[in-house]
């Protein structure tokens, strides 16, 4: 493929995204970022959506469905924030001690979910409803169902939400690490092996459950970056979902999962992710800018809308090229 | 060891395993009789709560179990069993009649199911992203209606006195065997259920024999719809009120009660349609039972991580004989 196509490629939707989004807000007389405020949640909400992303891609992209995410990041995020609270009572470095916390805590959930589920041999699925089960039973008990509040409400979480470019050096870690990992490693060229066909990656001698509990521990500990992050920009942690209530987590990552799978055809997915991630914080951006025109309920149509219709053109493409190419004399 | 040996052997643990919800369920319903009584409670009204709680659930899974036979499934019956009941709930209170509010019920719920699967088999949607959208869309519509109508009340509803005289086990009962009886016969004794399970078996092959797999999706889909229209119907005997959060649960409880019922998560040629009608009863008194053992806030946290224990060791179970040297996907 060209260069030039290639950049084109990967470019197209997040211009395109960006020029549809910019005219409606002049249409309406409204600033997608209005101030400095605005500008530190779109790149916090890039973050969240991006490194969300990816950890739902990790899993699915091998065909195995995790649930689990959403519990993984509460619950983690909950424990960090009691140690560090314990630790550090608020003090100077909460914020990155928290932040550290959360990736171990949320990389040894991923570890023990993956655990799980290599020990008892049962669907993916099947083991990840299990497990979101238990983590939302755990975080219950742990907040007693209440909000955690006190333990992420200090000078160093607020400095953390208060500025844009925290969020934006994890986004830049978070993609060059899982660039690596994923690319440039044996862990990642087994990965795609296993990905591409289990029962033949097995037979050449690939280590599949090794590699399994390591792709479990990095989407936990990418969870644990979602849930600081959460926590950060909402100043709370709600530990009282139960019965599936952290599902919801993992579906604001589908449709940039779509649009970055469609983009990473062009250069690289892990960049179509951040890319996606973009896309959506800039319509999350117009939302927030028309929040007294379109309600929430309005807000997750628009959102439900898009994703059918992207995914529409993408599983119908050959067709569609079909029907709009000229016909030769 | 020899092959009869092991054939013998396998076939004594599938008995084994057949057996095995049934038993579950008979012993969970003398657990929570005996748990009743040692509380103190009267048997009579807790016996009602469960089977008001279990029914609705039951209904909707059996009719599920034709989605979930095929190897697909979908998430957005709690939803659109919320949906039904706003619509219904609405149609009543415009035109005082019973009969359109019911035929406006099932009409949705099948036309959603319908909608769910054109969308997956038309445009070559996966099937799972439609319903992640569906769930969206009708759940935000509900709660749109729904807060614009309910007011400060937070729900819509219909006099009391219009489904009362409903509102009695006998009728339940009839209603929900009637329903059971009519899937039992498509599902064992016609082509549906046979090519249905062949599809969930082996796709590639089954469509090689001439069998169209969009026939039998739709169809699966339309038996679910008459499902939802009946668990949302039911809703509103049991409760003659709509909230934003009525059946919210739903849909991801009918994954575990199928799973619970001993019917595989991959469907095909072991689906069972009383999986989902002692899987449903089960997890309902499983549930309820440790409610009551664990007699505090906190203690739903705890009850939840047992349920969560209790449904992994089932499907780790009933799974025992189908274990393969690759992990499953």
């Amino acid at each position: 493929m060209k260069v030039s196509r290639r950049i084109i490629g990967t470019l197209a939707i997040p211009c395109m995204a960006a020029a549809i989004l910019l005219i409606l807000c002049a249409i309406g007389g409204k600033s997608m970022i209005a101030n400095a405020t605005s500008f530190n949640y779109f790149v916090q909400y890039i973050a969240i959506v991006m490194i969300t992303t990816m950890a739902l891609s990790v899993n699915l992209g091998s065909g195995r469905f995790d649930f689990s995410l959403g519990s993984m990041a509460v619950l983690s995020s909950v424990l960090a924030a009691k140690v560090t609270k314990a630790i550090l009572n608020g003090g100077t470095g909460s914020a990155i001690v928290m932040l550290a916390l959360g990736i171990l805590f949320g990389g040894l959930l991923g570890l023990a979910s993956g655990g799980l589920y290599v020990t008892l041999k049962i669907p993916p699925i099947i083991a990840s409803l299990g497990v979101t089960l238990i983590y939302e039973g755990i975080t219950f008990t742990v907040t007693s169902g209440k909000y955690v509040m006190d333990e992420v409400r200090n000078p160093s979480m607020t400095a953390f939400a208060g500025s844009w470019y925290y969020p934006a050096i994890l986004i830049a870690a978070v993609l060059a690490l899982t660039i690596y990992l994923f690319d440039h490693t044996r862990f990642g060229y087994d990965y795609r092996a296993l990905q591409s066909g289990q029962k033949v990656a097995v037979n050449t001698g690939i280590r599949e459950i090794p590699n399994v509990l390591w792709c479990y521990v990095i989407c936990g500990a990418l969870m644990g970056i979602v849930g600081f992050l959460n926590a950060a920009r909402s100043s709370n942690i709600n530990g009282g979902a139960l019965n599936f209530g952290s599902i919801g987590i993992m579906f604001t990552a589908f449709l940039p999962m779509f649009i970055g799978g469609y983009i990473g055809r062009f250069s690289n997915d892990k960049l179509g992710y951040f890319l996606a991630a973009v896309c959506m914080s800039m319509l999350n951006s117009t939302f927030a800018a028309f929040s007294n025109e379109i309600s929430a309920s309005m807000q997750s149509i628009i959102n439900a809308v898009l994703l059918v219709v992207f995914l529409i053109y993408l599983n119908n493409e050959g067709l569609l090229k079909k029907l709009f190419k000229p016909v030769k004399a | 060891m020899e092959s009869s040996q092991i054939v013998k052997r396998y076939k004594t643990r599938q008995r084994i395993i057949d057996v095995l919800p049934f038993f579950a369920l008979v012993l969970l319903f003398g657990l929570f009789c005996a748990v009743v009584q040692a509380k103190g409670y009267r048997l009579d009204m807790y016996l009602k709560i469960i089977f008001n709680e279990g029914i609705v659930l039951a209904v909707v899974a059996t009719g599920a179990v034709f989605i979930y036979t095929l190897g697909s499934f979908d998430i957005s019956l709690g939803a659109s069993t919320l949906f039904s009941a706003t619509l219904g709930v609405m149609t009543y209170n415009a035109t005082q009649s019973l009969p359109l509010m019911i035929l406006v019920i099932f009409g949705v719920a099948i036309g959603c199911s319908l909608l769910s699967s054109v969308l997956a088999s038309v445009f070559h949607i996966p099937v799972f992203v439609t319903t992640v959208a569906m769930m969206s869309v009708l759940s935000a519509i509900a709660a749109q209606i729904i807060t614009t109508r309910g007011g400060a009340l937070g729900g819509i509803s219909i006099p009391s006195e219009v489904v009362a005289p409903l509102d009695n086990m006998g009728f339940k009962i009839a209603v929900l065997a009637a329903f059971w009886l009519i899937c039992f016969f498509v599902f064992n004794y016609t082509k549906i259920g046979r090519r249905q399970k062949f599809l969930g078996g082996n796709p590639v092959c089954a469509q090689l024999s001439g069998i169209r797999i969009n026939t039998y999706a739709i169809i699966a889909f339309v038996m679910a719809g008459l499902g939802v229209g009946l668990g949302a119907f039911l809703t509103l005997v049991y409760t003659p009120s709509v909230t934003a959060t009525t059946a919210s649960s739903i849909g991801m409880n009918i994954i575990v009660a199928i799973v619970f019922g001993g019917m595989p998560i991959s469907g095909g040629p072991r689906s069972r349609i009383y999986s989902a009608l002692v899987g449903g009863f089960s997890y309902i008194l499983l549930n309820n039972i440790l409610k009551l053992i664990v007699d505090s806030g906190v203690g739903y946290g705890v009850s939840q991580i047992v349920a969560a224990v209790c449904f992994l060791a089932v499907v780790y179970v009933t799974g025992i004989n189908y274990r393969s040297k690759e992990l499953p996907r």
